[in-house]
């Protein structure tokens, strides 16, 4: 795909000019072009991205984007730099975050966590085979597990009654579930380095099969999936022992 | 977006919370989670050797109301069914009655994965208790 800075837009005002959000040649405004948020900075899909580039353009940008900037210019140039504006925070803040910035690449990618489940529900229903859970039953047995374990501490503590051995423990159990929390963002960083890979392959003009792409993609899924648990029982944990 | 009222019952008196023995033979056990929203299922039934027939279930649910409600209602719905009659229970049931609004609808497909799989347990353990009983003649 190319990306949007390679793209040929003429510019309204001038005229016949390669431009992505302003023209090159006379500065003004651009209408946003239909371009995802990678393309919007005039990055390839890759995933492993350079965070302080990012904001140095991001600032640049949001300078020169901004309405009030061009408020006494052309009507539709204050609408284009508006519109710019809002898909440039959008754009901004999907991709400096490293979880988001994935989701919103699988998402590119055509994924649908969704979709998936409901998919092989429906084929489970069909063949009468079991459905294979997303997630690791092991890890679902532990969010179970410490569930109950805070449930049991939420009670504890409506009643008044202190249970430090309870406490202790789930303060334990924190602490591994930070400790799982960063090894999965490392496992992810591994998981980018896959996938950028595959997309340096494919700049290079070289055949990428859409079995890597998949393979690629549905790893990292996995550990999204994985992810959105520990982040809930942590969030859980801290509630729990806060309150 | 509002619950409705229907989710708000099943939430607010959950039928049939609790738990079985997980290791008694005629107890089926499904443990599923839908990582979109990180809930978690618990879904258990016990089945009369004999008749084939849903004489229990128990539920217990960490996720929103309608996870809550989707799995409250499933239990509702194996009770007295042939483990059969009870495998015909779809997702799209239980959503239409508790009205759950289309981005709730992962619940739905929860709850029916949990009888799937507390069935598929169950199923599992008669065909492993099989050669036992053979042999115990």
């Amino acid at each position: 795909m190319a990306t949007q800075g390679e793209s040929t837009h003429s510019c309204w005002s001038c005229g016949a000019m390669r431009a992505a959000h302003f023209c090159e040649a006379c500065g003004k405004v651009q209408p946003p072009a239909p371009a995802d948020y990678f393309a919007f900075f005039g990055l390839p899909r890759k995933l492993n991205l350079d965070v302080a580039a990012l904001e140095k353009d991001f600032y640049e940008l949001s300078r020169k984007l901004h309405p009030d900037l061009n408020a006494r210019t052309d009507k539709r140039e204050q609408e284009w730099s508006l519109e710019q504006s809002s898909l440039l925070n959008d754009a901004y803040r999907t991709l400096k975050d490293p979880i988001r910035r994935t989701q919103y690449l699988l998402q590119l990618e055509g994924v649908e966590l969704e979709e998936q489940s409901k998919a092989a529900t429906e084929k489970a229903r069909a063949t009468g085979e079991a459905k294979k859970q997303i997630v690791p039953p092991d890890l679902l047995e532990e969010v179970f597990d410490l569930n109950m374990q805070l449930e049991e501490l939420r009670m504890h503590k409506k009643m008044g009654e202190d249970d430090p051995a309870l406490i202790e423990e789930i303060g334990r159990q924190k602490l591994e579930l930070e400790e799982k929390r960063q090894a999965l963002l490392n496992e992810l960083q591994a998981d980018w380095k896959t996938w950028d890979g595959l997309i340096g392959r494919e700049q290079a003009g070289q055949l990428v099969s859409e079995d890597e792409r998949k393979q690629a993609r549905d790893k990292m899924v996995d550990l999204l999936n994985r992810r959105n648990y520990i982040r809930n029982l942590v969030r859980d944990v801290n509630e729990a022992l806060e309150n | 977006m509002s619950y409705s009222d229907k989710v708000i019952d099943h939430y607010n008196n959950p039928r049939n919370v609790g738990s079985m023995d997980k290791s008694s033979a005629d107890v089926g056990t499904g443990l599923v989670g839908a990582p979109e929203c990180g809930d978690v299922m618990k879904l258990q039934i016990k089945v009369n050797p004999a008749t084939n027939v849903i004489e229990e279930a128990k539920f217990k649910t960490f996720g929103c109301g309608s996870a809550i409600a989707s799995s409250s209602l499933a239990t509702e719905w194996v009770k007295g069914k042939t483990v059969d009659e009870a495998l015909s229970i779809k997702n799209m049931d239980i959503v239409k009655e508790l009205s759950l609004p289309p981005v709730k609808i992962h619940c739905s497909v929860l709850a029916e994965d949990a009888i799937r799989a507390a069935i598929g347990d169950w199923k599992k353990k008669q065909e492993s208790a099989k050669p036992v009983a053979v042999e115990a003649r």
